[in-house]
């Protein structure tokens, strides 16, 4: 086990800055999610902490030994690719076993028929071939052991190419998006076996994805990552409740967390045509992030109540989706968006019909502020409340 | 299976112009001289006549031919093969000032005709003492067999994923053992095809040979043979008897070689 420092990290290629300028610390036993959109360089950073890709600038420490110059395989790391990486001409066993094998390897044992000779003989020594046996019995491989990859499904190539991580027992596991390959069902069962396998090997982790639901699900903290730059590294109920910028806001939960233009203005804070008493002093514009979950939905008007139509219903069994487009308040979106509408998440069945005139009004203790011209984050409902009853 | 005939008969044509020549050797080798120039050749090899092949033996020193066109052979394809796996991984994998052009350059060897090299190459083989030796044959094949190579293997090597060497350097591999233990047992078929044309080019070989052996202990097959063909007579019957006999060892090399020669060998290294 070791814990991980990146000082002042940064990688070019060319012209192209990849990561500038960044620094993490990874803890002895953590299991840190990296997350971002693809090409934020979350892979180009695992790839450098893994020593595939050389730094430009900064310094890499993993269990207080500077790494930047290297070896991948002096470096006491285990790697996970996305797509597998097994060696295709080897069985299970012999795949499990490589790793074991290369620590013992000596030149001469390229030669013919010597070389073979000596290679066998390693991988059938006890200290390998019990520990690959067992590695084997762990990831349940063990009908597979004599098959080649070809062979097997994508899961159990999976489970193998975790099998040949775990076997040289490293300081760090390294995992570039290993479950994007899966269907839905084998990726909710492989990321509880993955978690599993942290917990009873107590490695450092350090995980790649960008699909949120993991990160929330694995991490014990997410370090989220956008245009090569971190935005935010926290615990994942951090990264939800307390987003760092709107950016953050933006990317944790589903439906993103709605984010609209607000402004205070004697003593009340306006959203569109509706005023929400609010004690505190007054700051003039801001941005209010609100998740999903804290909109009610009414069908009479109230001053502080937002109007809006609704725009599309989902009904997701135990919940419903219902989008609103509101009349005369401003929501932010994403580029790549093109819809203007909150999102409003309901308990149950929605009976709500599209261009039904609604009303919203929104939980004050669940409202979020950003800064109008920067995104920061500048309070969580932490100012004073007042004797509104939205 | 309807749709199949056409495309059976077609290949049976094929087959047929590929197999007919080595048949008519074949029915030739085994005619008795004097039939030979009738006018109704006949079309069936008279298989009482197969004791010419034991009789070519002591007509002439095909046995010696044999060795010295295997070892040409042998030689052409093992040199080959050791001087083109590190450059063509090279060329696949690394990125170095000149690699264009240096591709090119090998591309370009093949451009020009073995016979405007024949001269050049003499002065430099007579200056290193290569002339009349087995050696200097296979090193003058190589030399023409080994940028052809290169490229075919750069293309195998081309294929290969780049995460399964990077899961190799992980593991501890170095760039060597990287190509030893994992680029070539994956590269397996084309390396054995390779093998195929390396060993061809060595053994049907005739105008360096020609040219650099005069040793008649050292002709290789292609040269022997064709030296049968006299200026008054021909033994057109022994001729083709050795040709056949020339023939088979290659056939047999290829026959073992083809087992390698498959594809897939690198399915379910990684998702695709």
């Amino acid at each position: 086990m070791a814990s991980i420092n990146v000082r002042n990290l940064s990688k070019r290629f060319g012209a192209v800055t990849v990561i500038e300028d960044l620094s993490l610390d990874v803890e002895d036993g953590e299991f840190l999610v990296l997350l971002g959109p693809s090409g934020c360089g979350k892979s180009t950073l695992l790839r450098i902490l893994a020593g595939l890709e050389a730094v430009s600038d900064g310094e890499i420490e993993i269990g207080e030994t500077r790494v930047e110059e290297m070896a991948p395989g002096d470096r006491d790391i285990a790697f996970v690719f996305q797509s597998y990486a097994l060696y295709p001409h080897l069985t299970v066993r012999r795949n499990i076993a490589f790793p074991l094998l290369m620590k013992r390897f000596r030149w001469w044992m390229h030669l013919p028929l010597i070389g073979g000779l000596a290679k066998r003989r390693i991988e059938k020594s006890p200290e390998v071939a019990d520990t690959v046996e067992d590695v084997g019995r762990i990831l349940g491989l063990g009908p597979l052991m004599d098959r080649l990859p070809r062979t097997l499904s994508g899961g159990q190539r999976q489970r193998v190419a975790v099998g040949r991580a775990m076997v040289r027992q490293p300081a760090v596991f390294l995992m570039d998006e290993p479950l994007s390959n899966l269907d839905a069902k084998l990726r909710t069962s492989m990321r509880a076996e993955i978690a599993r396998l942290h917990a009873r090997l107590g490695g450092t982790f350090v995980y790649v994805t960008h699909d949120q639901v993991e990160a929330m699900t694995m991490g014990t903290r997410i370090a989220l990552m956008r245009g090569g730059k971190l935005q935010q590294v926290g615990t994942p109920r951090a990264l939800f409740q307390e987003p760092a910028n709107t950016f953050v806001a933006r990317f944790v939960g589903t439906p993103p967390m709605n984010l609209i233009d607000a402004a205070f203005s004697d003593g009340m804070l306006r959203i569109g045509q509706a005023k929400l008493p609010w004690h505190g002093e007054s700051r003039g514009p801001v941005i209010v992030g609100v998740r999903p979950g804290s909109f009610t939905i009414h069908t009479e008007a109230a001053p502080d109540r937002i109007a809006g139509k609704v725009s599309l219903v989902e009904h997701l069994g135990t919940h419903s989706i219902v989008a609103i487009r509101l009349d005369d308040a401003n929501v932010l979106f994403d580029d790549d968006q093109d819809d203007s509408s909150i999102m409003v998440q309901i308990d149950g069945y929605s009976e709500l019909s599209i261009n039904e005139p609604v009303h919203v009004s929104i939980d004050p203790h669940e409202i979020t502020f950003f800064d109008h011209e920067t995104g920061e984050r500048t309070a969580t409902s932490s100012v004073p409340l007042g004797a509104a009853t939205v | 299976m309807k749709g199949t005939s056409p495309f059976v008969f077609g290949v049976l044509i094929v087959l047929g112009l590929i197999v007919f020549p080595f048949y008519w050797m074949l029915v030739t080798a085994t005619t008795p001289p004097d039939q030979l120039m009738i006018e109704t050749p006949t079309l069936v090899p008279s298989f009482t006549r197969l004791g010419v092949f034991v009789e070519v033996f002591s007509a002439v020193p095909i046995a010696s031919w044999l060795t010295n066109s295997f070892i040409v052979a042998a030689g052409t394809t093992v040199l080959c093969l050791i001087l083109s796996v590190l450059p063509a991984y090279a060329l696949s994998r690394f990125r170095f000032r000149g690699k264009a052009m240096l591709a090119l350059g090998l591309f370009v060897t093949q451009m020009l005709p073995e016979a405007m090299l024949l001269v050049p190459l003499y002065a430099v083989f007579r200056s290193l003492e290569l002339l009349d030796t087995l050696t200097g044959l296979i090193i003058a094949n190589a030399a023409f067999g080994a940028p052809i190579v290169t490229w075919i293997l750069k293309g195998a090597f081309d294929a290969i994923p780049q995460e399964v060497e990077e899961a190799a350097r992980i593991d501890g591999c170095s760039r060597f053992d990287i190509v030893m233990g994992v680029a070539l047992p994956l590269v397996a078929p084309t390396l054995a095809a390779t093998a195929v044309i390396a060993f061809f080019h060595g053994w049907n070989e005739y105008l360096f040979a020609q040219t650099f052996i005069n040793a008649a202990d050292l002709r290789p097959a292609s040269v022997g043979i064709a030296g049968l063909v006299g200026e008054y007579a021909v033994p057109i019957h022994l001729v083709m008897a050795t040709g056949i006999i020339y023939t088979l060892p290659s056939i047999v090399f290829y026959l073992i070689a083809q087992r390698y020669v498959v594809s897939g060998l690198t399915a379910g290294s990684v998702k695709g």
